[in-house]
């Protein structure tokens, strides 16, 4: 699920970015480092928005460094059990597959694809029906549930189902 | 040797001694001592012989293992290894002591005072193993072993998504699929152990799973036919067992304490020879295991410290557990509530009755005597001078101590506590006044019963 939050961050910039620019360095210094991460408690952090404040610089003892205190409005994605996502397979074996919605990965373990679809080995590993109508392999887009997260504090990992009723295989660019 | 002991009169036992029955026959029936690549012969075939052992165990307290042997007609080995069974199962206390010739003396004692007599006088110096029934534990064992019976057999009816384990073969850890993307080697696509390396294989705890196999609809199908049986035949034969269980609940839980603690207050009961009530302690104890539900391991301290206070309220009578002075009470120090003052509210209950009334007639007939002996207007005067006086210093020492108790005692007490000071401080302040007025004619019972209401504080000032 996404939200959009407000999150604070000291940021810590260098001397030499001090002039007229300051603002726009902490800025694009805020992003590079912020964006792409994952904390345990929000999520991924996808994008910052906006920001909303930046407190005083505090120039730190010993160094020439300040320390500027820095709200900013960002949108996270954190996933929760029993959340239906969209992803897409990037690993087939025969305990199962890995999926990526996003920066996310799920894995789905053998028992949990259904009973009726059946791990084939070969050069392109994949899930197939007895009737070959529908294949699950590397690529292919899947929806699934999430029916279990494992939150660290910068990792999220999720195990995932594709055993309920119109979750599984909703696009295969290999076979189209 | 098989009597109920007179002990055990307050906390109704039955119930519990039937729900332990239901528990061997349901669930230590077939138990046998051998292992199985043993062959059985109908001789040596010793099934039952746990239901035997813990029916044994419920007309016991705590007991000898060698003598609950003897008295089974067991091995003591034999005997061991089932009473180990019970202990991991949770069923039961265990208690190793290295005996002394005088420690089997108090355990006879104890048998003598609990089984009216016939205790043998063994003396040796052995360790010596004893065991009893953990009858709250028993409960709460029971209940959680039924529910993760049913949870999982519901579970892999509903096809409930959980979570695929997986195991090591080699080093027998254990994995789940959170840990995929750690498992999962570069090499072979496969999922390998952290430790050694091994490939893992999938942990396969259905129960039905078999059946999976042909794995078309028609083994589907059949599996949800053979789960729906099993659960149903699992509710109703553990129907007996979960009725018990349901009347259990709320009913008060025999407890015999720890080992030492049990023999004490049966040595205890001996020497009292019948004359000191030997229930008492341990009424109060089915009052603390009462709590239907978690009978945690520390409701036994609470048991024993209850029992202190209440030895030593017997036997202070009247002249109550001296109160620490607020300066002597520190954080970390372990003190009983009467030690902290709580005592005075106690005393205080009684206080609107009887004790208040009692003080008050002690006051007066003090007051009368003075009147007596001396019928000078001055005398009075400067009795009450005095007395007034002395109530201020009390207040204020009770504010005082106010303070730091509230510094001092736990949260949570604090907030039952407060209110009941700030009860009688109202109390005090109402009557203060009128005392203050100098009002000395009408104060006699006035006095007299801000005194009663401040009990306490004198109590405190002159103890």
């Amino acid at each position: 699920m996404f939200f959009h939050i407000v999150l604070e961050r000291n940021m810590q910039l260098h001397p030499r970015f001090f002039g007229r620019n300051l603002r726009e360095n902490l800025v694009s210094k805020l992003m590079k480092d912020v964006e792409g991460t994952c904390s345990g408690r929000h999520g991924f952090v996808v994008a910052i928005t906006g920001i909303e404040s930046i407190g005083k610089g505090l120039i730190r003892d010993g160094t020439g460094f300040v320390t500027f205190p820095v709200k900013y409005q960002c949108v996270v994605f954190r996933p929760f059990k029993g959340e239906i996502l969209e992803a897409v397979v990037t690993l087939v074996n025969k305990m199962g597959f890995f999926a990526e919605a996003g920066p996310v990965q799920i894995f789905v373990s053998k028992h949990l694809i259904p009973d009726d679809m059946e791990f084939q080995a070969g050069d392109m590993p994949n899930y197939t029906t007895s009737d070959g109508s529908v294949k699950i392999q590397k690529e292919c887009e899947v929806r699934l549930k999430i029916i279990g997260t494992r939150v660290d504090a910068t990792e999220i990992f999720c195990v995932g189902t594709i055993k309920d009723d119109f979750l599984g295989v909703i696009n295969d660019p290999a076979a189209a | 040797m098989e009597k109920s002991s007179p002990v055990q009169k307050t906390v109704v036992l039955q119930p519990f001694v039937k729900l332990v029955r239901l528990v061997a026959r349901a669930f230590y029936d077939d138990y046998t001592t051998k292992s199985d690549n043993q062959q059985k012969s109908a001789k040596s075939d010793n099934r039952g012989i746990a239901a035997v052992v813990l029916d044994a165990l419920t007309r016991r307290q705590w007991v000898r293992e060698e003598d609950l042997a003897k008295d089974l007609q067991l091995h003591a080995k034999q005997l061991r290894k089932i009473i180990r069974l019970f202990e991991e199962q949770k069923l039961i206390m265990r208690d190793h002591r290295k005996e002394t010739a005088k420690g089997v003396k108090m355990y006879s004692a104890a048998v003598a005072a609990t089984t009216d007599g016939r205790a043998e006088d063994k003396v040796k110096l052995h360790t010596h193993s004893y065991c009893c029934l953990d009858y709250a534990q028993i409960s709460d064992v029971v209940r959680c072993k039924l529910h993760r019976m049913k949870k999982k057999l519901k579970d892999e009816l509903e096809d409930k998504n959980t979570v695929q384990e997986y195991g090591c073969p080699n080093c027998q850890r254990k994995y789940n699929a959170l840990d995929a993307l750690r498992l999962i080697s570069m090499e072979d696509d496969s999922f390998h152990c952290e430790n050694c390396n091994s490939e893992l294989v999938v942990e396969c705890n259905k129960l039905t799973s078999e059946e999976v196999v042909d794995g078309d609809d028609n083994g589907r199908r059949r599996r949800r036919e053979k789960l729906k049986d099993m659960l149903q035949r699992l509710e109703a034969q553990m129907k007996p067992l979960m009725d018990q269980l349901d009347r259990v609940k709320d009913l008060p839980i025999p407890e015999f304490g720890s080992f030492l603690a049990w023999e004490a207050r049966a040595a205890m009961a001996a020497r009292a020879n019948g004359d000191l009530n030997p229930n008492d302690p341990l009424r109060s104890q089915g009052g603390y295991g009462s709590t239907p539900m978690p009978f945690l391991g520390e409701t036994k301290v609470e048991v024993n410290l209850g029992d202190g206070n209440e030895d030593v309220k017997s036997k202070g009578g009247d002249s109550s557990l001296k109160v620490l002075p607020p300066w002597m009470i520190k954080q970390g120090m372990n003190l009983t509530e009467e030690q902290r003052g709580e005592m005075r509210q106690v005393a205080k209950v009684d206080g609107g009755s009887g004790g208040a009334a009692k003080l008050s007639d002690d006051k007066k007939s003090v007051i009368g005597n003075g009147d007596e002996k001396d019928l000078k207007d001055e005398y009075l005067k400067a009795y009450y001078a005095e007395l007034l006086k002395q109530q201020e210093l009390a207040a204020r020492l009770n504010q005082q101590e106010y303070e730091i108790q509230l510094a001092t005692t736990s949260p949570g007490r604090q907030v039952a506590k407060k209110a009941k000071r700030e009860e009688e401080d109202v109390e005090w302040e109402e009557e203060a006044p009128v005392a203050a007025n100098g009002n000395y004619k009408v104060d006699l019972n006035v006095e007299a019963e801000a005194s009663g209401g401040e009990e306490d504080d004198i109590d405190w000032e002159e103890g």
